[in-house]
């Protein structure tokens, strides 16, 4: 099955990967620098010069400071496509999605998408600065909630999380399970953030942030950039790198009422991108082997789980505490560390360890069967979801 | 912590004289009778753009609860702060601040009522009390 209106041959593939250090901590860039280093990486891992790149889209962080005038800084000249792109956490997934559909109807031979973000100084914390909600204006209707103290995203996700553990008996324990499989995978990648060992009492005896997440329930602060091209099936055939198939995808902004029945906390948008994007590339969920999931908290993964249906609604505190989503388990789940461990960089975390799964380019931690790998995206207080099916294979 | 300071703009000025006075204001459609947010333009059940004020009851449930912790300096326990939302028996939810509640006893189904807080500087804000 292909892409719904693809010219034949032009059938959408991620063919370079481009990832700025981010094993430690990396001051002294801007955003669009990180960024334009990415691009740079992305095109030399696939073979193209950057002056051959058709397309840019771009995705700025919460600091809001790359946008359509990195193509100036790449000398890039009569692009097909250039815009800015923003849905949080989702925006990597969007990215890919309207630069495959680009090329899918030949507006476009090849699209650079990039996120890049430069939020932490030294000797500043990670909750400090843009990402800790300081200097937002309290006007208005929306002036509340942040004025009541509920201005940051570890808040916001703490009130989504104690719904789902009031709901269904989930358990900080549980979120802990989250944290220790993220990290056993970490150890295994060389480009994580976080690879000393991380038992359950280290995440139980972590500070607490906002109750119920301790430390080690939320993701790291990342500077950087990751920059991924999209190009038609046809194309990669000349270039560097094995080609990996964007087979499906789908997108949710589910938009919850604030009002009696909302299903904030319990239901996230993947319940309608994951078998939509599923349906588009012609798979069930038992074929997908590895999933890289939006992890910006521990949270976020068991609901996401759930909702892609990799277990029942409301048991996915139980899921992973069975070991499941860890290495050897059945389900192996963020397989870099995720942004808990790894690297922070919104949805280009899940993609870019999903395209290296693909290529079958994990070392350590490579999964031995990768046909299939779903990936995530989730932006907002679980307002914005994404997902793409990714596959070495042209069909499923 | 206590409240920050709000402005009012020209959507949320009646909404603040209100909470001047001590009442909480919620929208009502005028063509269906649901019951949303102050802030609510359009009605989410019949989209009527009918929509008039009404004073809400002040009175709910807590449906989500979170505690901020500050960050602890020269050995003082860290600050924690209760903050959640409260669903208003009339129906709509509100993001909000607990005061005179204890962390370790606040969570989801404790009935609350509404008190309000007023920083210098800035506008009356509806917080939560048990």
């Amino acid at each position: 099955m292909s892409v719904p209106g693809t010219v034949p041959g032009r059938q959408p593939v991620i063919a370079g990967l481009g990832i700025t250090d981010m094993s430690k901590r990396v001051y002294g860039k801007s955003a669009s620098q990180f960024a334009a280093d990415a691009v740079r990486l992305a095109a030399a891992d696939a073979g193209l010069a950057v002056s051959e790149i058709g397309g840019l889209l771009t995705n700025a962080g919460i600091s809001r400071a790359l946008g359509m005038s990195l193509a100036t800084d790449l000398q890039m000249r009569d692009l097909r496509m250039l815009s800015e792109i923003q849905s949080y956490g989702a925006s990597a997934g969007a990215m890919i999605q309207y630069a495959s559909m680009a090329v899918a109807a030949g507006m476009v031979d090849s699209v650079a998408c990039v996120f890049g973000d430069a939020p932490l100084e030294p000797n500043l914390g990670a909750g400090s600065g843009a990402y800790g909600g300081a200097g937002r204006q309290s006007v208005g209707y929306s002036g509340i909630q942040s004025a009541s103290g509920i201005g940051s995203a570890p808040t916001g996700y703490a009130l989504a999380a104690s719904r789902h553990m009031d709901r269904f008996g989930t358990t900080t324990e549980q979120f802990g399970a989250v944290a220790v499989s993220s990290r056993e995978w970490a150890m295994k990648n060389p480009l994580a953030q976080m690879r000393d060992p991380l038992t359950l009492a280290d995440h139980q005896a972590s500070r607490m942030i906002t109750e119920p997440f301790h430390l080690f329930d939320c993701c790291l602060v990342s500077n950087g950039a990751i920059a991924v091209i999209v190009t038609s099936a046809d194309r990669a055939q000349s270039l560097r790198q094995p080609p990996v198939h964007v087979l499906g995808w789908g997108q949710t902004h589910p938009g919850y009422p604030l009002e009696r029945g909302s299903e904030f906390g319990i239901v996230s948008g993947a319940a309608i991108s994951g078998p939509e994007a599923m349906k588009m590339a012609g798979i069930s969920l038992s074929d997908v082997d590895v999933a890289e999931i939006y992890d910006c908290f521990t949270f976020t993964t068991i609901i996401s789980l759930e909702d892609y249906g990799f277990c029942e609604k409301g048991e996915g505190g139980a899921f992973v505490a069975s070991g499941a989503i860890g290495p050897g388990g059945d389900c192996p789940t963020n397989t870099g560390g995720g942004q808990l461990s790894s690297y922070y960089m919104w949805g280009m975390t899940p993609l870019s360890e999903a395209v290296i799964q693909a290529r079958g380019q994990g070392g350590e931690r490579q999964v031995p069967k990768h046909d299939v790998v779903l990936v995530s995206g989730n932006g907002g207080i679980l307002q914005h979801h994404s997902t793409l099916i990714l596959s070495p294979h042209d069909h499923s | 912590m206590s409240v920050g300071i709000v402005l009012r703009d020209a959507q949320s000025a009646d909404f603040f004289d209100a909470t001047a006075a001590g009442r909480l204001l919620v929208k009502r459609c005028q063509n269906c009778g649901h019951v949303s947010q102050a802030s609510t333009e359009m009605c989410p059940q019949c989209a009527s753009v009918d929509l008039t004020f009404a004073d809400s009851a002040g009175e709910g449930v807590i449906v989500a609860c979170g505690v901020v912790n500050g960050r602890s300096k020269d050995g003082t326990p860290p600050s924690r702060t209760v903050v959640g939302i409260v669903e208003l028996d009339e129906g709509p939810w509100i993001y909000t601040q607990f005061v005179d509640i204890d962390p370790d006893a606040a969570k989801i189904g404790l009935r609350v009522r509404v008190a309000f807080e007023q920083p210098e500087g800035g506008e009356a804000i509806p917080v939560f009390t048990i």
